[in-house]
């Protein structure tokens, strides 16, 4: 306790100073921001409020006709079918670069250099690129198939995963790893048998928290022309047909939360 | 090793899942779901899903490579041409401008409402409001909270382009809503983390809810709590560029136009910018998360 107290007033002026620095960092940043909008007009549209007000009221008149619901059933099917194709395809870029990355296979200091640097900055950069501007790129390129929405959500989907397991692959404790190398096993099988399975239920873990992120990223692939509850969204926004936004939007939530609790269920009980 | 577990588990009242045959059931159910998933997937298009590992592929790929770097085309690339440079540079500042305002919107809201979604603070023994009504703030503040977050930041912008007028202010509000949510949930998630004991110190001393509130919650969530700013702000700065896409500002309805319009070197040249701010972001937050701690 004393020793607490003794090292909290050594460090308290230095603390304070940086912290008050980042507060007036932050607030002028935030109100730089503010002076760039334009001031001089209305941010309201003419028909704005009015939106609103249709758009509230539409909730308590929701469409729930056996045609909407089916094809909200449909298209969030097809939205979570995309998220874990497009996860699925992830894993092949995240487990080898990740693995890579972490500069644990091998002890020769250049191949560790060259490999694990090289995959960092390729995991690096596909995570740089949001999936949707992926998508496009690739639509672009080689025209409209769900594959290329498939490879544009593996892509940094991949990059945020390879970081991750690179790190959990690094932090496993050693002195287990430690035998392992006593009985004159190679850092190959030492990863095999040493750090994947520990690291394992926290690479699981992670990744199924992603999948809820997933179905998010999949749902706006509409943008782009694949089917799923985005699509529907917005071809229901083009007809002011409110009630269905509604029916939609409550399917996309419905999913996201389903989603959520099944991978909280899983994680805490692999965090056992 | 199902049984060991349960036996050394202090037995509670409602009955917990067997740990192993749990997360084996979710396996096999996730193994299901990718399967029918890929099933799925090649079959909607089929001949198009097929044939994509294909020569063709291949080539209309290595075409549009050329196309952004302007290659086999009479007029300069935009990338080389100092006042696109320019222009395009404006754009990237109101996109600069939108992901710190949408960071703010989301952080305002967060720093609101955070302390209602937490649930030691609202019924648990630590609550000073122990009714019903504070309990129905509760679920009604993390009710909010997963609305907010399960909507993506696009459709957002797509809902909000009804009431606001295009420009900037739309983007930023659509981000900030989705990450409103996010923060919201994770600022909760931290208090109910908390230390306990400096709090329960304060109360015995006869300190108010305010005071509680000043002393004891605030000084050991807010480092944290900016901690998740940033990592969020690195999130935006990516997502920036997509609501643009609708909400007209900044690099997204550029993008958007020069994709429409053919203008490939410009394209290259906005991701350019793209890559530029990403980056400078990436660095900006992890010198300033240092002042945090």
């Amino acid at each position: 306790m004393t020793s607490m107290t003794s090292r909290d007033s050594a460090q308290k002026p230095r603390l304070l100073e940086s912290r008050r620095v980042l507060t007036l960092i932050l607030l002028a940043a935030f109100v730089w921001s503010l002076l760039n909008l334009d001031w001089t007009e209305g941010f309201i549209h003419s028909g704005g409020i009015s939106a609103i007000g249709e758009f509230a009221r539409a909730l308590f008149t929701l469409d729930l006709s056996a045609n909407t619901l089916s094809t909200a059933i449909t298209a969030s099917w097809t939205t979570v079918a995309y998220a874990v194709t497009g996860l699925t395809l992830a894993l092949f870029i995240g487990i080898p670069l990740g693995a890579i990355g972490s500069g644990v296979l091998t002890k020769s200091p250049w191949v560790k250099a060259t490999g694990a640097g090289g995959s960092r900055f390729s995991l690096a950069f596909f995570r740089s690129i949001h999936e949707l501007v992926w998508a496009w790129l690739f639509v672009a390129a080689i025209g409209l198939s769900p594959m290329a929405a498939v490879l544009a959500l593996a892509i940094p989907y991949g990059g945020i995963l390879g970081r991750i397991y690179a790190e959990l692959l690094q932090d496993v404790p050693e002195a287990p790893l430690q035998s392992l190398r006593s009985t004159g096993a190679s850092e190959w099988r030492v990863f095999w048998y040493g750090r994947l399975p520990m690291a394992l239920p926290d690479m699981l873990s992670y990744t199924f928290y992603r999948l809820e992120c997933g179905i998010r990223s999949a749902a706006i692939m509409s943008f782009v022309g694949l089917g799923g509850l985005g699509h529907e969204v917005r071809i229901a926004l083009d007809d002011l047909a409110y009630q269905q936004v509604w029916t939609y939007l409550l399917f996309l939530i419905g999913l996201v939360v389903v989603v959520d609790i099944w991978s909280t269920m899983v994680r805490r009980r692999l965090s056992e | 090793m199902t049984t060991i577990d349960n036996a050394s588990r202090p037995t509670t009242a409602s009955f917990v899942w067997p740990r192993v045959t749990f997360i084996r059931f979710s396996m096999l159910a996730m193994m299901v779901l990718i399967v029918s998933s890929w099933i799925f997937v090649l079959n909607v298009d089929g001949a198009q899903s097929h044939s994509f590992l294909s020569v063709e592929t291949f080539n209309r790929f290595k075409d549009f490579l050329g196309d952004l770097l302007g290659i086999g085309s009479s007029t300069t690339p935009a990338f080389a041409q100092w006042s696109e440079w320019r222009s395009t540079g404006h754009l990237a500042y109101d996109t600069l401008a939108m992901s710190v305002m949408a960071i703010g919107f989301a952080a305002i809201f967060a720093l609101v409402f955070f302390i209602f979604g937490a649930r030691n603070m609202m019924m648990g023994e630590m609550a000073p409001y122990g009714s019903w009504f504070w309990r129905g703030v509760f679920f009604l503040v993390r009710g909010l909270f997963v609305v907010t977050r399960a909507i993506p930041e696009l459709i957002w912008a797509m809902l909000i382009i009804f009431v606001l007028s295009p420009g900037l202010l739309p983007g930023a509000v659509a981000l900030g809503l989705h990450n409103a949510g996010i923060l919201g949930k994770l600022s909760s998630e931290i208090v109910e983390g908390l230390d306990q004991r400096p709090i329960q110190a304060l109360r015995s001393t006869g300190a108010g809810r305010f005071q509680v509130m000043v002393y004891g919650v605030l000084p050991q969530a807010l480092p944290r709590f900016v901690t998740y700013l940033f990592y969020r702000w690195e999130v935006i700065i990516r997502t920036a560029i997509v609501v643009g896409f609708v909400s007209a500002g900044g690099l997204g309805t550029e993008f958007r136009l020069s994709m429409s319009y053919f203008h490939f070197t410009t394209v290259a040249l906005l991701l350019i910018w793209y890559l530029i701010l990403v980056l400078g972001v990436d660095i900006a937050a992890s010198y300033l998360r240092r002042l945090a701690r």
